[in-house]
């Protein structure tokens, strides 16, 4: 399955005490299926309200947010994790199961758990986690968690793969590794956005967008 | 902790902090209020328990036994049957009085020609000499009392000083009203006629002096006629003439509201008015009168109230700890929620002890608000739901410095439990195994004092009686908690061991299921923590409520088969079964028989005294008394077996008791062969030690008075006793006797065995509202990581609905194998304790099971729907979660 998305003009704007915040002010953006994009920006830009925009737990308040190719008419909040897949910043693992249960439960709850489990042992070996899969989440490093919540996004293939801060807990040899299999996936046909400070990320994207407050721009901050 | 330490903000401004975290500050507020209740109940109940066995031990008796009375009594000489002086007067009436009113009391006095206080031996009378100058051939005794004549029926009356008469016995002595009369060589008007109070209802007025009036003995002698003297002045120029007179000034107090501390104060007021009178007063002639009722009933109700104690703090301690264990878990809920921080000042170095200073200063507010809120909620529980709600001022300050000790004790707990689980998770290394406390058994050593709590009851009575009060030995509560305590532990710690392989199993099921079982395997020791808070209230609520209800059933049947029915009224006389009789129950006549067993060798054996039962087999089982354990066949059966053919001229009859054999009995001198067609363990009606032997009536021969048997005609009913009496009248029963329910159980007070269990019962209820307040705390604890888990698993394709199934299950699962295990350990418990609680060694039958099925169903209905409303709450608040908020500020 592949797709990717266009937005137009999308704002979003929070309250905070008697001060709105403007976290998107008028984003145009485009990733189509096959496409690895870099969004760039220092903290609080607005980075990760765009995620969650696009994967359809905030609402844009003005502007519009379409998906293309298998996905096109389709609400963010109803697209399942074949289609669109994401790492948040807070990962989600889920803390009752293991990390070898963690990165399986989306072929699990799909019922093509036999299917998938050749997939996940790969991903879980390539990401250096074989050895930890009977391992709970709060006996796991943040950085061994992150690669889980990598690993468990990549695994049903998403036509759409979105990631906040995918690189940010690991050292140089595992973050290639992620931006590997990130970069794979792209080339697979997946459109992938991925949130990041890490430059060589920016080096390993097609294409690189910068924001800050709230207004995006094509091209790698100055 | 350094000095320096306690000035910075995390502990200056600790006590506001800590309000920010409302889940942390409600979890002290509510553990704290149930350690303290749990703790301020004990001296409460016991108070309470003392109130209420000395109100009960006054109820039944008149009013004036819970009066305490102060009086002068006299025995005057007589010479050649006159008195020979007067030493009862007005002015002793005074100085009793007086005395009463130095103690701040107000008295009231009575007069009668009478022993009134102490072992009462019947009014005293003399000679009352008509109008007529003829000597009346019943004597008087005389009575004064204030608002004696409002309460008599009234047949005439005139105004001025006098006597009161009973009409019948002025009528039938020539007396009229207005006329003088002579008692004891003293003139005295008629002023007034009354209807003889005992051809009517006297009424409560009357009740303490029945004596005086009614002949309930049937003695040969009745009481002289009673008449009653308005005035004292008259009263004891009349009495002078009398050789027994005592005075009396009695204290009314109601005695449905003492309390135990009220009778003892009053009781001293007692003594020192007593003594204050009679050393006014005293003349060496007359001697001091005190009524001792409400003295005895006060030591009888101090004596259950020390048979309560041994049950009673044990059991308080046992849920004054585990109540602690739920504050010491609330502490480590303060230090998940305040995570954060803890982490950080652990991270700059903080030790435990300072943060444990954090967290007593964050929690102290919450934990002094909870304590006082479970002293209070122990005070309206005992109201509510105690023995009695007049409680001793002692056991209310007890109760208070209870719930001050709690408030010390629990906020301690908590801030060493938040101190160092604050500190360990900031240093507890990933995936590092439990700590070795975790692991060592500690129940073990539970289950090995209740092995030591059984030895030592091996050697001693389960029930024990003191006085004719019934109470628990202490080890019969101790032994089957401990052991229930110990199993409950040990058994949630090997299923939970068992967890992992059951995660296998999940793994190819449902994903509802899938997520519940790792869920509850993830969090082992919390699930054995939830399932140890749910299996123990049921085991504790199960044993306490089967063995309140075996102990009824039991004694309900020891009166039942002493009966025969419900109730039963017998006569001597000789009469046969009428068609009246069959309406109401059933007709028995009991012989007093023998019977003499064959030897071993084929010859005669000894003879022993038998109970025979003719009764009718037609209608004898719709009245009797019976229980199925009463013996191996129905009792439908057995009676079938008494109409079957005689063989070798002996008939049939049902034994119990007997020793093995076809006997020969005998009713009196009359002989009845008999075999034994069937044999019971207990047959009703049985009212001795002998042996019962239950023959069809129209089998028996005509026993004459002459055979010399004892015989009693009986009819059987279970309905109320008046038509049973009716019909035993009808039928030309005379002389007729009752036998209630209530008339067999006076021989003992079971109060103490009904309230220690109750109390256990309370416990049960007690434990099962801390697993509640457990669940709750388990739920919060883990509602990050639920809530975080959700919204992930959600956007992975897991349904609401599938997660809410996973909800119950996980919830329901914990119940139903809490259920289970608890309902395990109740009938272990009651397997091995209930055979030995015999109230009442003396009669049959030996200890009854009955399960209370209802409070089954509604504990399981009631963890069922607990479980079900926590799995909605943990829904709700998973429901409520903003995925972008949680999945953003987590990490």
């Amino acid at each position: 399955m592949t797709g990717g998305f266009e937005g137009s003009g999308l704002v979003k704007r929070y309250r905070r005490g008697a001060e709105t915040v403007s976290a998107l002010a008028g984003v145009d953006l485009q990733v189509d299926a096959g496409e690895f994009v870099a969004l760039v920006g220092p903290s609080g830009s607005g980075k990760s309200t765009l995620l969650a925009l696009l994967c359809g737990w905030e609402t844009a308040d003005e502007g519009i947010l379409s998906y293309h190719g298998a996905l096109a008419d389709r609400r963010p909040d109803t697209l399942g994790w074949p289609e669109l897949a994401l790492v948040p910043q807070a990962l989600g693992l889920v803390a009752d199961l293991n990390l070898g249960d963690n990165v399986l439960l989306p072929a699990r709850l799909r019922g093509t758990l036999a299917t998938e489990e050749p997939r996940a042992r790969d991903l879980l070996a390539d990401f250096g986690l074989d050895h930890l899969v009977d391992r709970y989440p709060a006996q796991a490093s943040l950085g061994e968690q992150q690669r889980v919540a990598v690993a468990r996004a990549l695994l049903l293939r998403p036509a759409v793969l979105l990631a906040d801060e995918p690189t940010a807990h690991q050292d140089r040899g595992h973050a290639d590794r992620l931006l590997d299999a990130v970069t794979d996936a792209a080339r697979a046909g997946s459109a992938v956005l991925i949130a990041t400070h890490d430059e060589l990320a920016w080096a390993r994207a097609d294409r690189v967008l910068s924001m800050r407050d709230g207004h995006l721009t094509d091209g790698a901050p100055s | 902790m350094s000095r320096r330490l306690w000035r910075l903000p995390p502990w200056t401004r600790a006590p506001w902090l800590g309000l920010r975290q409302p889940a942390a500050v409600a979890a002290v507020l509510v553990t704290s209020a149930i350690l303290a209740c749990a703790v301020a109940s004990a001296p409460l109940f016991l108070s309470s328990a003392r109130s209420a066995a000395l109100q009960q031990q006054l109820a039944p008796q008149c009013a004036e036994a819970g009066w305490v009375q102060a009086g002068f009594g006299s025995q005057q000489l007589t010479q050649n049957g006159v008195a020979t002086g007067q030493l009862a007067s007005a002015n002793l009436d005074e100085v009793l009085a007086g005395a009463w009113r130095e103690q701040g009391r107000a008295s009231s006095p009575v007069l009668a020609t009478a022993q009134l206080v102490g072992r009462y031996r019947g009014p005293d009378g003399a000679t009352v000499v008509a109008p007529s100058g003829e000597p009346v051939s019943i004597q008087l005794s005389l009575f004064s009392r204030p608002g004696a004549t409002e309460h008599v029926q009234v047949v005439d009356q005139q105004p001025g000083e006098g006597i009161w008469l009973p009409a019948g016995y002025a009528q039938n002595s020539g007396i009229a009203l207005g006329d003088t009369i002579t008692v004891a060589d003293r003139p005295v008007d008629v002023v007034g006629l009354y209807t003889d109070l005992f051809t009517v209802d006297p009424g409560a007025y009357w009740c303490d002096y029945r004596l005086l009036y009614a002949n309930d003995t049937s003695s040969n002698t009745p009481p002289p006629a009673l008449g009653i003297v308005p005035d004292p002045a008259t009263f004891h120029r009349l009495a002078a003439g009398y050789t027994v007179v005592e005075q009396i000034a009695q204290v009314p107090l109601d005695a449905d509201r003492l309390s135990l501390t009220d009778a003892r104060a009053v009781r001293a007021e007692q003594e020192r008015a007593q003594q204050r009178a009679f050393a006014l007063a005293d003349d060496g002639r007359t001697f001091s009168l005190t009524n001792q009722r409400l003295a005895t009933a006060a030591d009888r109700a101090q004596l259950i109230e020390s048979g309560l104690r041994g049950p009673v703090i044990p059991v308080a301690v046992a849920g004054a700890l585990l109540a602690l264990l739920l504050v010491a878990a609330a502490g480590s809920f303060w230090a998940d929620r305040r995570a954060s921080e803890v982490r950080l000042l652990a991270a700059r170095g903080v030790g435990p002890v300072p943060l444990a200073g954090k967290a007593a200063l964050e929690l102290g507010l919450p934990a002094l608000a909870g304590a006082a809120l479970g002293w209070a909620a122990s005070r309206l529980l005992i109201a509510g739901l105690g023995p009695a709600d007049d409680l001793d001022p002692a056991a209310t300050s007890a109760a208070v410095w209870a719930g001050v000790a709690a408030f010390v004790v629990g906020l301690g707990a908590a801030s060493v439990v938040a101190g160092l689980r604050a500190r360990g998770t900031a240093e507890r290394p990933l995936g590092a195994t439990p700590r070795w406390p975790a692991q060592v058994p500690w129940e073990l050593a539970l289950l090995a004092a209740a092995a030591w709590c059984w030895a030592l009851l091996e050697g001693r009575d389960a029930i024990v009686s003191t006085g004719g009060v019934a109470q628990v030995n202490g080890l019969l509560v101790a032994f089957p908690l401990l052991g229930i305590a110990g199993a409950a532990v040990l058994l949630a710690r090997l299923v939970t061991a068992l967890l992992p392989r059951l995660r296998g199993w999940a793994g190819r099921r449902a994903p509802a299921v899938f997520l519940a079982v790792n869920r509850l395997t993830a969090a082992r020791l919390a699930t054995a923590t939830l399932l140890v808070a749910v299996a123990l209230p049921v085991a504790v609520l199960g044993y306490t409520a089967t063995l309140t209800a075996s102990s009824q059933t039991t004694l309900d049947a020891k009166v039942g088969v002493q009966i025969g029915a419900t109730r039963a009224v017998i006569s001597v006389s000789r009469f046969q079964s009428t068609a009246a009789i069959d309406a109401v129950g059933t007709y028995v006549v009991r012989y007093d028989g023998s019977a003499l067993a064959p030897s071993q060798d084929g010859g005669s054996g000894d003879r022993t005294d038998v109970q025979v039962l003719a009764v009718d087999p037609d209608d004898f089982a719709g009245t009797a008394f019976w229980d199925d354990s009463f013996a191996d066949q129905p009792l439908a059966e057995l009676l079938a077996a008494l109409d079957g053919p005689e063989v070798d001229g002996r008939v049939p009859v049902v034994a119990a008791g007997l020793s093995a054999g076809d006997p020969d009995l005998w009713l009196g001198s009359q002989a009845l062969p008999a075999q034994v067609v069937a044999e019971a363990r207990v047959l009703p009606g049985r009212r001795s030690a002998d042996p019962v032997v239950m023959v069809a009536a129209d089998r028996v021969p005509d026993v004459p008075r002459s055979a010399g048997a004892g015989r009693m005609a009986e009819v059987w009913t279970d309905g109320s006793i008046g038509p049973a009496i009716d019909s035993l009248v009808a039928a030309g029963g005379v002389d007729s006797r009752e036998l209630q329910p209530d008339q067999v159980q006076t021989n003992a007070n079971f109060l103490g065995i009904t309230w220690t269990f109750g109390y256990l019962s309370a416990l049960a209820v007690f434990v099962g509202v801390i697993a509640i307040g457990g669940l709750l705390l388990y739920l919060e604890a883990r509602s990050r990581t639920r809530v975080s888990g959700y919204v992930m698993a959600r956007r992975l394709g897991l349904s609401r609905a599938a997660h809410l199934r996973s909800l119950v299950v996980e919830l329901a699962g914990v119940a139903v194998a809490g259920l289970v295990l608890g309902a395990v350990l109740a009938a272990g418990a009651v397997a091995v304790v209930n055979r030995r609680l015999d109230v009442d060694r003396l009669r049959p039958p030996t200890p009854l099971l009955d399960v209370p099925w209802t409070a089954v169903a509604a504990t399981v209905a009631g963890a069922v729907v607990v479980a079900g409303l926590a799995a909605l709450y943990a829904q709700r608040a998973a429901d409520r979660a903003d995925p972008a908020t949680v999945l953003r500020d987590d990490a």
